[in-house]
């Protein structure tokens, strides 16, 4: 006790602030409470929307070093809608990408998939991609080399239809093929950035699709990928634009890498502008602490007369006021933080399925909440403190 | 109430503002304390000016008594807060110690308060979030001598009868006790002149004659002079002179007010 009270004693304004923070118990909360929303605004979106880009990111993982390509469909002078990417054209990218992995992935939009009890999943794609495995990772079961009689579901259609390795699906085609699967995988959750919107969709054996009747060797994209200890993607991209976009523009290459610094620009822009809706919340915390301590010079103004005619200088009393604005906010900042991390650790649970995965980026928002509410508390007190300074101790006594 | 005067010397070693000016200790027992020479005051409200005070000559020296007393809206305040360095003369000379209080800036007249004027008012103004030993600590609290000053108050709470409601806060204490907590905190800084507005104004009768009883002391032990804003018979009874103000200007009352403007 005696230690704390010569420790105290050195910061006798803080004492003094304290003390006349605790007069007005019900204001001094409300104006905390202010800014503890905006701490926790700017910290919680901040720190989720870094949650949520990883998540997203995730998608892009199994995919370094490769390149999209999707058909340009063209107008021709018969009025017919030309284009696509045929078993040719296939052949054509591997000789011209020497070295890269070329993977035609098909896309059938003509199927019902039915579960076991019976049920048909409308939104489920039906796909098929040979090496399947070098793309995505199983969170159940595993991923087949060569399968035929299996399928690998996202993890969205394995939630929505209540499917689970192990379970029986019936695929039908056109109307004529039709075949049950056993479930051998489900990926892991890929989010709405990946290249194949693997979450909604059914993989098919390659072989199984590319074998049936009506096939007309058209491909829904081509995967390229180039491994980066031996080649370039970028050069691979290059030299298919070379091939196939001379004379007319007949495919669209993408590298995903670029996609993935796209997506991330993008995100970046949506979640500062997100904080920056998050900061309305602190800009109306200021107000509050400014009334706040309005309010308290106001009902003290005799006190502070009488401060000031027993020799308390100006700048005592701006300090004094300084001091209890800047409590309000550092104690709304030590409240906000602790929640603001508390969401943080359900919303990464919840979207990368572990409640400590926080970013360096994500704790920087939290910190710079926290900075933001003290900072603001202390400039709201700025213009009570400075009239109450100069409140002369006369006007103030009357 | 206690009479403790090996106490309040024991404190006097402890007293560090009185260091830093030793030119007080010597006016103290010989020269006025403040003087005022034809001093007026006017208020600007809007576009009327109000005369307060009508040109005044006083002066107070080491252990003085004066009441000031006269009808409201007389300048009685005016004349305390002129004399407490609240406010500067419009026309005529406040000098504290010879020096002309015009010549202080905001900053000099505080710390010039701060060091040689004690403040009581009638209704105490006490801090409620402060303990009775704290609000007299209160006027030293920013200085860094955290130790003396606690010594000190207790000594002036010990003083004023209170040593045994050191941690009570001030709604605690019954309205003689909180002015006496004032009193105590207006004698930390070892004022030379304590100024007091209507200080029994809020008391009843046995409890004010304690207050009187308490001033007479510590003008008999610190040389304290006292000037009282007062509207109760029994205080100006009490003191030494007394200045009846009316309209802005010191009346002759007879025999107490013939040398009330020309204290000392
Ligand atoms: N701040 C002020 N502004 C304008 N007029 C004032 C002010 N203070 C006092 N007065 C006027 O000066 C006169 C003296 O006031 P005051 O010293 O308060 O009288 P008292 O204390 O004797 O009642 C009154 O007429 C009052 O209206
Ligand atoms: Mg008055």
């Amino acid at each position: 006790m005696s230690w704390l009270r010569r420790v105290t004693a050195r910061f006798p304004t803080v004492v003094l602030a304290r003390r006349n923070l605790s007069r007005a118990t019900a204001r001094t909360t409300l104006a905390v409470v202010a800014i503890v929303i905006g701490v926790v605004a700017i910290g919680t979106i901040g720190a989720g929307g870094e949650a949520f880009k990883q998540d997203q990111m995730e998608a892009y993982e199994g995919f370094g070093g490769t390149a999209t390509v999707s058909p340009v469909y063209h107008m021709n002078d018969d009025g017919d809608i030309v284009g696509g990417i045929s078993d040719q054209d296939v052949s054509r990218m591997r000789q011209v990408t020497s070295g890269a992995t070329v993977h035609p992935v098909i896309q059938r939009w003509d199927t019902v998939v039915r579960t076991s009890s019976g049920e048909t999943s409308p939104s489920a794609q039906v796909k098929g991609l040979a090496s399947l495995g070098t793309f995505y990772e199983a969170q159940s079961g595993s991923i087949p080399d060569s399968w035929r009689q299996q399928v690998v579901v996202g993890s969205r259609f394995a939630d929505n239809n209540d499917v689970e390795t192990g379970d029986q699906l019936t695929v039908t085609i056109n109307g004529s093929f039709e075949r049950t699967f056993r479930v051998a995988a489900v990926l892991e959750p890929q989010g709405f950035a990946d290249q194949l919107q693997a979450d909604r969709s059914v993989f098919l054996p390659f072989d199984r699709l590319s074998q049936l009747e009506d096939s007309d060797s058209e491909y829904g994209s081509v995967i390229v990928r180039v491994d980066p200890q031996t080649g370039s993607i970028s050069e691979a991209a290059e030299s298919l634009e070379t091939e196939f976009n001379t004379r007319r523009r007949t495919i669209s290459v993408s590298e995903v890498q670029e996609q993935r610094e796209r997506f991330s620009q993008t995100f970046e822009l949506i979640n500062q502008f997100l904080i920056g809706v998050g900061s309305i919340s602190l800009l109306v915390a200021a107000v509050t602490i400014a009334n706040t301590m309005l309010m308290t010079a106001i009902e003290r103004e005799r006190e502070i007369g009488v401060m000031r005619a027993v020799g308390y200088p100006k700048r005592a009393v701006v300090s004094l006021l300084l001091a209890e604005a800047t409590i309000l906010g550092l104690v709304g900042a030590a409240t906000g933080v602790p929640l603001a991390l508390g969401i943080g650790m359900v919303l990464n649970q919840f979207l990368v399925g572990d409640p400590l995965a926080f970013t360096a980026a994500g704790l920087r928002y939290v910190g710079l909440g926290a900075l933001f509410g003290v900072l603001t508390s202390l400039f709201a007190g700025v213009y009570p403190a400075w009239k109450s300074a100069n409140k002369r101790p006369v006007e103030a006594l009357e | 109430m206690t009479r403790d005067t090996s106490d309040s010397e024991g404190a006097e070693p402890t007293e560090t503002d009185r260091e830093d000016q030793p030119s007080d200790a010597a006016s103290a027992t010989t020269g006025v304390i403040l003087r005022g020479e034809d001093v007026t005051k006017e208020y600007q409200t809007g576009t009327q000016t109000v005369r307060a005070l009508k040109g005044i000559d006083f002066g107070i020296a080491p252990s003085d008594f004066v009441a000031i007393v006269g009808p409201s809206g007389s300048g009685k305040s005016t004349l305390l807060n002129l004399l407490g360095l609240l406010d500067v003369p419009t026309d005529g000379a406040v000098s504290l110690r010879g020096q002309d209080v015009s010549t202080f800036s905001d900053a000099d007249r505080t710390r010039n308060r701060k060091r040689a004027i004690g403040f009581v008012f009638q209704s105490f103004y006490l801090i409620p979030t402060l303990t009775a030993l704290e609000n007299v600590e209160m006027p030293r609290m920013l200085d860094k001598t955290p130790v003396k000053t606690r010594e000190r108050a207790k000594t002036l709470l010990q003083r004023v009868g209170l040593g045994d409601r050191l941690d009570h806060y001030p709604d605690e204490l019954s309205g003689g006790q909180k002015q006496r907590v004032a009193i105590a905190r207006s004698l930390i800084n070892d004022p030379a002149l304590l100024l007091a507005d209507e200080p029994t104004g809020n008391l009843d009768r046995d409890t004010g004659d304690e207050i009187l009883a308490l001033f007479d002391e510590l003008r008999a032990e610190e040389d304290v002079a006292i000037v009282t804003v007062t509207h109760d018979a029994y205080v100006a009874e009490e003191a030494d002179r007394v200045v009846n103000l009316v309209d802005g200007v010191i009346e002759d009352t007879g025999e107490t007010a013939a040398d009330g403007g020309h204290g000392a």
